[in-house]
């Protein structure tokens, strides 16, 4: 609390008055030189003057699962995330639109998984092994999402994501969090589970 | 048959209980808040909250004869319903005296189903007496008779044992009051539905259980086969042993007769090595047996948690019909039209789930039979019916299920306007319209897109109403029915399961894929002839009964590709004829593979509905198999087969017969595989699938090939491995085998060559038609 104190004081005034502050100990005899305590506590001061800027970028910061699709990496907030279950016995379900997989059996729910290329409408590229699915949800709808394989969980700065980039003009545009410095594409979960057009309901 | 009844009273009676301690605990609250608020309005909405709980419960107590209750609640409510219309004003006495009838009505409810003692029927009449009294037409606000100990402040007593509480005259024990309350316990039903999820997916350990049994029986097979094998050689095994006997005996003579120590060792150990095996056998036989006893007991086991979990999640219907009065008084007042509800059985109980379905297809009739069905007040008079008109909702058992009926003493369906509907929707041929009788007739009005109603009013008149309600009836495993009377009125029939649980489905197979049909809607399945399949007006019927029948693919109707199967190609064909509201059209599987018990799930809510997909299922082997939807698959026939006439059954698959070049694809991700399934299937191509090398090794051996397309990564045995495999084969040498793969680096790709795979594919620049051409050079 008082070294918070200090370092607002600390801030607050001219960088010529940080020779003011002195701590207790200064009139100890000290080995050290006055200059090199001074620098000492300088420094220090800098250091106790970075903890609300940290408070800052920390409630900026997402943790994000990380998973390769497709030979891209992609990137998920972990908050919407309930679990990541391997892809076994699959059944698809006739008359669906092409970004439905099918349906698997997850301890008795049936939960629908997504291919989010053809969500995204990108181009069919290489064959992959898909044989990750990442259950996503919210309070209204939980589906699976197809993965090739996960690659681990990052705290991301989100001053660090890039909004898009001018060579992505697809529908991924639309469901884009940002773009980290080495090209994860971090996708907004709220966005995808939040659009209608990924709810299937129709009539014959 | 007395003792059923009298077993189904006392049924009904606990049941009855645990609803009237409810009641009477929002009584008690109620009067308890009504004490103490002070705001008009407030007081008004209590008094209509306890006004409810009073009426409830004396229709409670009358559905199971309890005479007294009722009398006490009828008195009660009265006072209450005076209150309401602000008649008389709540004060200390009336409070109290209040207080004292809830107090009796515990002690009434203790010992409900018993004989009441004469004490017990003093203070009843003087409670009723009283209660009546206090009513304005009466002598109002009058001083009360009896002097009464002051009452402490209610609140619902929860100690069983308390004993009687401060009353007009002290009782003797009759009953412990609130008896039941400690029998009760309130769990969240997110809590029940998670335990019942759980429950049901051990059917499928139940289910799997039973084919380990079944896998272990036919792996005992193969000890009798070695049993045969073993046969043919012991007599060489018993001449070397006895020859070596001999020579033993005698070593002068004929020392070389193939018994050398080798030989001899190796004899010996085959002895030991078929005994060992023998032992196995007996410890295999005897797992059977410990494994099928498991399965049997885990089989009871099962059905019994399953039929306990459900009858936890069992509600009474009166949860889903106390909101009809209001509903039927508002709409009657919004319409001109004047209406009484009657409501009976709603005590009934049924799975919790089913009452939720329930709620819409129940609201809708409603809304019919008030728009629909009750003429107007003048028009009544003018046919000699009384003003009011009746609604009727009655739910009573019947065998395992429950039967709802929702019946009004309206008009009646007015049957010339159906018929004239159904012209204009032209989904008939105009002569067969015609020919239709009343009977006939009357389903019709569960077709979607016809309405008898001129005008599209808030209500109904859009012509969805009733296809929606037959739909959610028909997914809950129920059906439903239509009577309707001239000037008498209409009868809608609803018979529903008790429990979402199971019902019959018929197993087909197209291609790879199985489907569950129904089978409440399957009316026969039909195998014939090829040449049985005639065409009428370039449509395909067959003959059912003598009656001719359209025939459609269901691979079609379901938009599945193209169905790539050689035992298709026979001359037999499978169709299942459904039949949903009097149309009937054959379908064309694969094949019909039995017909079993299934248990209905959802897709969840991202597929809040599909086109022709009701749901899905486990069956036996763990798999989840899609449940069509019958009413859907019809209608989808009849748009498709409107839209352009079927290519020809028979002349098609005449040209399935001459022959498409098969193709197997090895692969272990299931993705992968589907998708070069769905690629190769279009192509052209009759595609067998493998799941890794092994798999495939043993198909090869089957069947005949054009050509292999596999991945090199795979379980048990590689691509590598298998493109030897295959070349080492006589039979196979030549077969052509293509390398789909996510190793890409020249050490791989050169080691591909040398296994002598005919193409290597790198899966990070897969492209389509790439992989086609490379078939279409090898093929």
């Amino acid at each position: 609390m008082e070294a918070n104190a200090a370092a607002g004081n600390h801030r607050s005034s001219d960088p010529e008055a940080a020779p003011e502050v002195r701590p207790p100990s200064a009139g100890c005899p000290s080995p050290l030189l006055e200059a090199e305590q001074q620098e000492i506590l300088t420094a220090r001061a800098r250091i106790l003057a970075r903890p609300p800027e940290q408070a800052e970028a920390a409630a900026e910061r997402i943790e994000v699962v990380e998973f390769s699709l497709a030979y891209e990496r992609y990137g998920i907030e972990l908050s919407y995330i309930g679990e990541v279950y391997p892809l076994k016995d699959l059944t698809r379900i006739p008359c669906t639109p092409r970004f439905v997989v099918g349906v698997m059996n997850v301890r008795g729910k049936i939960l629908s998984i997504i291919d989010l290329r053809q969500f995204f409408e990108l181009p069919d590229k290489g064959l992959s092994d898909l044989n990750k699915v990442i259950i996503v949800r919210d309070a209204a709808i939980e589906f699976g999402i197809l993965a090739d394989a996960i690659l681990g969980v990052r705290m991301l700065a989100l001053s660090h994501l890039q909004p898009s980039l001018p060579t992505l003009t697809d529908i991924r545009c639309d469901y884009l969090k940002g773009i980290t410095e080495d090209r994860l594409v971090v996708l907004d979960g709220g966005r995808i589970l939040g659009d209608r057009g990924i709810v299937v309901h129709e009539e014959v | 048959m007395i003792d059923k009844d009298a077993a189904f009273l006392q049924r009904l009676l606990a049941t009855f209980r645990i609803e009237a301690d409810e009641h009477l605990r929002k009584i008690y609250s109620g009067l308890d808040e009504l004490e103490k608020a002070e705001a008009a309005e407030q007081r008004t909405d209590i008094v209509e909250a306890v006004f409810r709980e009073a009426h409830s419960l004396k229709g409670a107590a009358r559905s199971v004869n309890l005479a007294e209750i009722e009398a006490l609640c009828q008195a009660m409510e009265g006072v209450f319903a005076a209150m309401k219309r602000h008649e008389i004003e709540g004060s200390a006495t009336l409070s109290d005296l209040l207080q004292q009838a809830a107090d009796h009505l515990g002690r009434l409810l203790g010992a409900a189903g018993g004989e009441p003692d004469g004490e017990g029927k003093a203070l009843l009449a003087d409670l009723v007496s009283r209660l009546e009294e206090a009513l304005p037409g009466e002598n109002r606000a009058a001083e009360p008779k009896a002097p009464r100990a002051p009452l402490p402040p209610a609140s619902p007593p929860r100690d069983p044992s308390s004993g009687p509480l401060s009353c007009v005259a002290p009782l003797p024990d009759t009953a412990p009051l609130h008896a039941v309350l400690t029998e009760t316990v309130r769990v969240p039903t997110a809590k029940l539905t998670t335990l019942l999820l759980q429950s049901e997916e051990m059917l499928f350990a139940k289910l799997s259980a039973a084919q380990r049994v079944a896998q272990m029986r036919e792996a005992r097979a193969s000890f009798h086969a070695w049993e045969k094998e073993w046969a043919r050689v012991l007599p060489l095994m018993q001449q070397i042993t006895s020859s070596s006997a001999r020579a033993t005996a005698g070593p002068g003579e004929n020392s070389g007769a193939g018994t050398d120590p080798e030989t001899l060792r190796l004899v010996e150990f085959l002895g030991w090595n078929r005994e060992f095996i023998k032992t196995l056998e007996t410890r295999f036989v005897s797992g059977i047996k410990t494994a099928r006893h498991d399965s049997r007991t885990l089989d009871g086991m099962v059905n019994n948690l399953l039929a306990d979990m459900k009858k936890v999640l069992m509600f009474p219907f009166a949860s889903l019909l106390e909101i009809l009065p209001k509903i039927v008084r508002e709409l009657s007042r919004d319409n001109g039209k004047e209406a009484d509800l009657l409501i009976r059985g709603e005590e009934i109980e049924i799975d919790r789930r089913i009452l939720e379905e329930l709620k819409d297809p129940l609201l809708h009739l409603i809304r019919n039979c008030i728009d629909h069905g009750i003429e107007s007040p003048e028009q009544r008079r003018a046919n000699n019916k009384p003003q009011r008109g009746t609604i009727t909702v009655e739910v009573s058992a019947l065998d395992n299920r429950v039967v709802l009926v929702i019946a009004d003493d309206g008009a009646g369906i007015a049957l010339e306007r159906v018929r004239a509907a159904l012209l204009k929707l032209g989904s008939l041929p105009r002569e067969r319209v015609e020919e239709l009788s009343d009977q006939e007739l009357v389903p019709y009005v569960f077709q979607s897109g016809l309405s008898t109603s001129q005008i599209i009013t808030g209500l109904s008149g859009r012509g969805l109403g009733l296809a929606i309600v037959r739909e959610k009836v028909e997914r809950l495993g129920g059906t439903i029915s239509i009577e309707t009377f001239p000037d008498a009125g209409t009868r809608f029939r609803i018979v529903l399961p008790l429990t979402v649980a199971t019902f019959h489905g018929v197993l087909v197979r197209l291609g790879e894929h199985a489907f569950i049909i129904p089978a409440m809607h399957v009316e026969r399945t039909v195998r014939l002839e090829r040449e049985d399949v005639k065409t009428v007006e370039n449509r395909e019927t067959i003959h059912v009964k003598g009656v001719p029948v359209s025939l459609v693919r269901l691979a079609e109707v379901l938009e599945l590709p193209a169905p790539v199967n050689r035992a298709a190609a026979t001359d037999m064909i499978q169709t299942v004829v459904l039949s949903v509201a009097g149309t009937r059209i054959a379908f064309l599987v694969d094949e019909v593979l039995n017909e079993q018990e299934v248990l209905l799930k959802n897709l969840g809510r991202q597929l809040s509905r599909v086109r022709n997909v009701a749901g899905v299922t486990i069956i036996g082997n763990g798999t989840v198999v899609p449940i069509l939807n019958a009413p859907d698959l019809l209608k989808s026939a009849v748009k498709r087969s409107a839209h352009s006439a079927l290519p020809g059954i028979a002349a098609d698959t005449r040209q399935e017969l001459s022959r498409r070049p098969s193709l197997m694809v090895v692969e272990d991700s299931i993705t992968t595989r589907t998708l070069l399934q769905n690629i190769l299937g279009a192509a052209g191509y009759d595609v067998v699938t493998a799941v890794d090398g092994l798999d495939a090794c043993s198909k090869l051996k089957g069947a005949d090939f054009d050509i292999v397309v596999s991945d090199v990564e795979m379980p048990r045995m590689n691509g590598f491995d298998l493109t030897a495999h295959i070349r080492a084969d006589k039979r196979l040498a030549e077969l052509p085998v293509v390398l789909v793969t996510a190793l890409e680096s020249r050490e791989d790709r050169e080691r591909g060559i040398d296994v002598g795979a005919n193409a290597y594919i790198a899966k990070s620049n897969f492209d389509q038609s790439h992989l086609l051409e490379v078939l279409k050079r090898l093929v």
